[in-house]
Parts: structure tokens; sequence; C-alpha cells
């Protein structure tokens, strides 16, 4: 969103061709700036994430900064909004402090449109975790994942996604049981003498399939336990934005590299543990024209691109896993 | 959790331990955030607010600019998962609005405006995490960030919330508080004791009302001390950085050397 002039643009276009192809910063044309993520940021929500791509270091401002939380809320199914095995909303809010130069309403739109791509992708019915549903039929889970761009730097959708996947990776359901509630009889002080006459009463065993017990509402067995983890957490996608300029492409993008390319490709892999890599979604960004079989090349560079973010990104998160849980004593010790 | 929580027992503390008059933990980073010209974040307890800073700069909509000041603009920014349930607030929210006029009103006598006309100074605030005191924690995280953009202030400004528990005051509320006991927030300037902003939505008896205003202006004081002390660190750290930041000694004879040295020292 850099405004940028036509020698600028030429200028970086040119570097891109040359051979070595050269950048601003000295990268490469797969290299990532440095991308710093932190778990567990929102005590307040169910799962949270930060994630800075590029931030200067040494206390140094800058970079894409996201920021991404998970709340659940119950839903009522018969009279409310709720769907059978709950559901997933997601929200994307850009601060004006991110884009101080664009007035409230482009702010508006570019919110809209980041919204709309994330929440089609992430919600989609293959990526749906099961065990959103409370009750069948009665109560289920809403999903309320958001998202706010603190600052832009380039490659803003590389860092949505991985802050939602990280605040989803760390987001806890808590765990419900099923309630049922029974009238007290009206009999209860004759029972004495009923009993002694034999006479048939309300059979309390569980066996009895004539009177099937119906859940009414549920209760949290341990108030102070923050639940189990979103079920289907190592299918959430991670997607890659291509930057393709004629036969080059490159990735991770600074501001005024975005505005030099003409057309970007964006594609959102998920790496389900035991089976083939699943393209989530494929985007063109941009006024650039793609040839379909560049994007074929296209679509297969990305899948070697998002396997190893992916790969770094798992590792990241269970070291974020075990620094958050690490008993106090351990911490205390290290000190 | 069915009992009810008591707001101060008998022997004086409050519900998150507190005695009555002791204010919350307060963080402070100065940091530099994004692209923001000044950028800080202060946490009272459980309560974090970001304040960004962009200006003075051209200012957006021109016809909105004043010939002999610059022009303030607050815009507030609550996100969802900021407080216990979550709640989305559009940006246009009557609540929000208020808030952004609020603290708009609260630096308009106190940000030199009359030094840069025609021009924009931006305030963004976001609130991350909410549990009482947004509006103290917004006026001093704006203070924060207003100085750490290097524009010119009056004085600083420090804001505190304050309230009345039958008649016990109680200062620095948590949410559990607010909801139960009314409360007044006072912002003040604490060299020259002006105060800038006093706001109550609850009501409160007239006689309460002057011990409790008194209180409140005192302890803007004591999270003066804490502003001050912040920004003396962080004036300190960048000092230290520009001294011993990176020098080009071009190649000289040794005699000239030592005089190039000398003038980088006075820099």
């Amino acid at each position: 969103m850099a405004a940028t002039s036509k020698s600028e643009r030429a200028y970086i276009q040119s570097a891109l061709h040359a051979s070595p192809p050269l950048r601003a910063d000295g990268r490469s044309l797969q290299d990532f700036r440095n991308v710093l993520l932190e778990t567990g940021v929102s005590p307040l929500a169910n799962g949270s994430a930060r994630l800075n791509i590029g931030k200067n270091p040494e206390e140094g401002g800058g970079g894409t900064e996201v920021l991404a939380a998970t709340k659940l809320e119950v839903e009522d199914i018969e009279t409310g909004d709720g769907v059978e095995g709950g559901r997933l909303i997601c929200t994307v809010t850009c601060s004006p402090a991110a884009y101080p130069q664009l007035s409230m309403n482009a702010l508006d739109d570019l919110q809209y449109d980041y919204t709309t791509v994330l929440h089609q992708i992430l919600s989609h019915p293959s990526l749906h975790p099961k065990n959103l549903g409370i009750i069948p039929r009665r109560k289920s889970w809403l999903l309320n994942l958001d998202l706010v761009i603190l600052s832009d730097a380039g490659n803003t959708y590389d860092a949505m996604f991985l802050a939602a996947r990280a605040a989803l990776w760390d987001t806890k359901v808590p765990i419900t049981r099923a309630v049922q509630y029974q009238a007290r009889t009206v009999g209860e002080t004759l029972r004495a003498v009923e009993e002694s006459m034999d006479v048939e009463g309300v059979s309390p065993s569980g066996f009895d399939t004539r009177q099937i017990p119906v859940a009414a509402d549920f209760e949290l067995p341990d108030y102070w336990d923050e639940g189990e983890p979103l079920e289907g957490r190592d299918l959430w996608p991670v997607c890659i934005t291509l930057n393709v300029h004629e036969a080059v492409h490159f990735l991770d993008a600074t501001l005024s590299e975005e505005a030099s390319v003409p057309s970007q490709f964006l594609v959102a892999f998920s790496f389900p543990p035991s089976s083939p890599s699943r393209v989530q979604a494929i985007r063109t960004i941009g006024s650039g024209e793609l040839q379909p079989s560049h994007i074929q090349t296209l679509v297969q560079e990305a899948e070697k691109y998002a396997r190893q973010l992916h790969t770094a990104l798992n590792a990241k998160l269970r070291d974020e896993d075990i620094r958050r849980h690490q008993k106090a004593k351990v911490k205390f010790a290290n000190r | 959790m069915s009992s009810r929580v008591e707001i101060l027992n008998d022997g004086g503390y409050r519900s998150d331990g507190r005695k009555q008059y002791e204010l919350r933990d307060i963080v402070i980073d100065l940091s530099q955030r994004g692209t923001a010209d000044g950028s800080a974040s202060i946490t009272h307890g459980l309560t974090e607010v970001l304040v960004e800073v962009f200006g003075p700069r051209e200012a957006k909509v021109r016809a909105q600019t004043m010939h002999d000041r610059a022009l303030i603009n607050v815009e507030v920014n609550i996100v969802p998962f900021s407080t216990g349930e979550r709640r989305k607030r559009s940006r246009g929210d009557k609540r929000i609005l208020e808030l952004g006029s609020t603290i708009k009103s609260t630096f308009e006598p106190v940000v030199q405006t009359s030094l840069y006309p025609r021009s924009e100074i931006d305030i963004f605030v976001h609130v991350l995490q909410q549990d009482g005191g947004l509006l103290q924690a917004s006026i001093n995280a704006s203070t924060l960030a207003l100085i750490s953009a290097g524009i010119p202030l009056h004085d600083f400004v420090c804001a505190v919330t304050g309230g009345v528990h039958s008649t016990a005051p109680m200062l620095d509320l948590t949410t559990l508080e607010e909801n139960d006991i009314p409360h007044v927030t006072v912002a003040v300037m604490p060299k020259t004791k002006k105060v800038t902003l006093v706001t109550m939505e609850t009501r409160l008896h007239v006689d309460r009302f002057g011990d409790i205003f008194k209180l409140a202006c005192e302890a803007g004081q004591v999270i003066h001390k804490e502003m001050k002390r912040a920004v003396s660190e962080r004036t300190q750290k960048l000092v230290t950085a520009m001294e011993m930041g990176p020098r080009v000694v071009p190649s000289a004879d040794v005699g000239d050397r030592d005089a190039m040295i000398d003038d980088l020292n006075d820099y």
C-alpha cells in the first residue's frame, strides 16, 4: 500500500530479474524476514497469539504485527443461531495505526476484504473441528476468531494465517457434561407404603429404554480447567503469498515490493498428519495475468514453501506449549 | 462462587488483596511500534492499553484543520477479546466515540497545539484488556505516547479512578468494584496541580465527593512519579545508544586522528 513512483517500481523489478536476483534488504527470493511468535498473550481469551514479521532487531519497531484471539460462546440451536456441531466466525480489524494514510472508509473496505478471505478459507467444512458441539440438537459452541492488524509492513496474508493458526492451536475448549433435570415425583412421601405393596413405580434403571434421558443443559465439571485442545488443530492451513512478476516469484514482500508487483498468488495448504497435503484455497490478487501452466508450477513451488513454513511453525508452537506449561518450580530454578 | 464478593472486608482488604488506597501494579512500555511517531503501553493490574501517536502531520481531511492550531484526533479501538464476554463494538459505537472525545478534550489544553497550525495529531488508542479504569489507563498511555512522539506538552496528565464504598474511599478500581460503587475519574497535571478532567457517571453523595476528589489528586502525583521514571529510563537508554552508536573514522594521520575522536566525544 506504499506509494511508489514509476522509477522505483522499475528499479525493484529490474533488480528481481538480475542474476543473482537482488532485493532491497539483501534477502534471497525465498527468504522470510524474522518471524516472532508468542502464544497466550490474552489470558481472557480461549486461545491467543501475537505474531510479528520483520520487526527491527534490538528494540526497533516496524514489521507486520497481528494479534489473534479465539473466544468461545454458547449458542442455542433451536431458538438461536446455533448450528449442529458448532460454527466458526473469523473477523479481521485493521487498526488505523497500521494504515495511517487511509481514511476510515478505506480502512473499513480493507477490513472487509481481509475478513472475507479469512472467513471463507477457515470456516470451510473440511477444516471444521469436531468438538464444538455441546448437546446434540440443543447447544453448541460458536468459535469467534478475531484478528487485529496492529502494523503493516507487507505480507499481511501470511501473517494473518500464521497468527490465526497459532491462536487456534492454542485454543482450549472447556469440557462439558450434559445434565438432565428430573422433577421430584409427588408420591415420594408414600414410597415406603408403595414398596411394601409392590406397586409399579417409575423404574430408576438406566437400562430402561422406554424412557431415554434427554440432556437439557450442561455443566462444567471443573470450573478451573481450561479444557481440551480444539480438535483437528493439525489441519489448520498455512498460507503462502507468491509475488509474481513475469517469470520470477518471491516470498515475503515488503510494502514497496508489493506495490511493484502486478500480481500476487495466494495458496493455502493444509497438511494432515497421515495424508497427502491439500490445497485449501487459491486466490489471485492484483491486476496481472497468469498463464495456466505458470499457475501449475506456482502451486507446486508454493507447496514446498508452505511445508517448510508449516514445519517451522509447528516446532515453534510446541516450544511455546512447553514454555507456558513449564512448572513454576522449574521456572524459579531457571530464573 | 455463589457467595457475594466483599468490596472491602473487615481487615481492610479489597477483593483483589489490595488495601484501600493501594494502586494496582503499573507496567509501562515505551518501545517503538510500527511506524508510529510515538507509542506507549501501560498496564494497570489487568487493564492493558496501547496508544500510538502520529503527528504533527498533514491532515487527512483538510477541511477540519484550524488555521492557528493543530487538530487532535482520537480513535479508540477496543478489541473484542478484551473482556471476559466477547463484545464486538463497531467504530461508531456511542460509548467509544464518547471515550474518544473525552480523551480529546482532556488533551486539548495540554498539548501545545498553537505550535503546529493546519496540521493534525492522531492518537490511536488500542484497548487490549479491560479490568476497570479504562479511561484512566487510556489517558495515562496517551500522555506517555505523546511524550514519546516528542510533541510539546505543558505538563504530564495523570489520571486515576476513585470510588466510595459506603463511607470508605478507594483508589484505582477494578471492574468488580466499578460495577458496585459510585466512582469518579480524575486527571491532573501534577506540576501545576490543575485538574483537566473530572468525570462521574454514578451517583455520589456531595459530602463524600470532596474527600475522594482530594485523594484522587494525590494519587495522580504518585502515578506521575512512575511515569516520569519510565520516561527518564527510556531517554537514558536512547542517549546511551546515541553515544555508543557506530562511528565512521576515516583513515587519517595519527596526529589528526586524536582531534577527530575528541570531536566525536563532544558530539
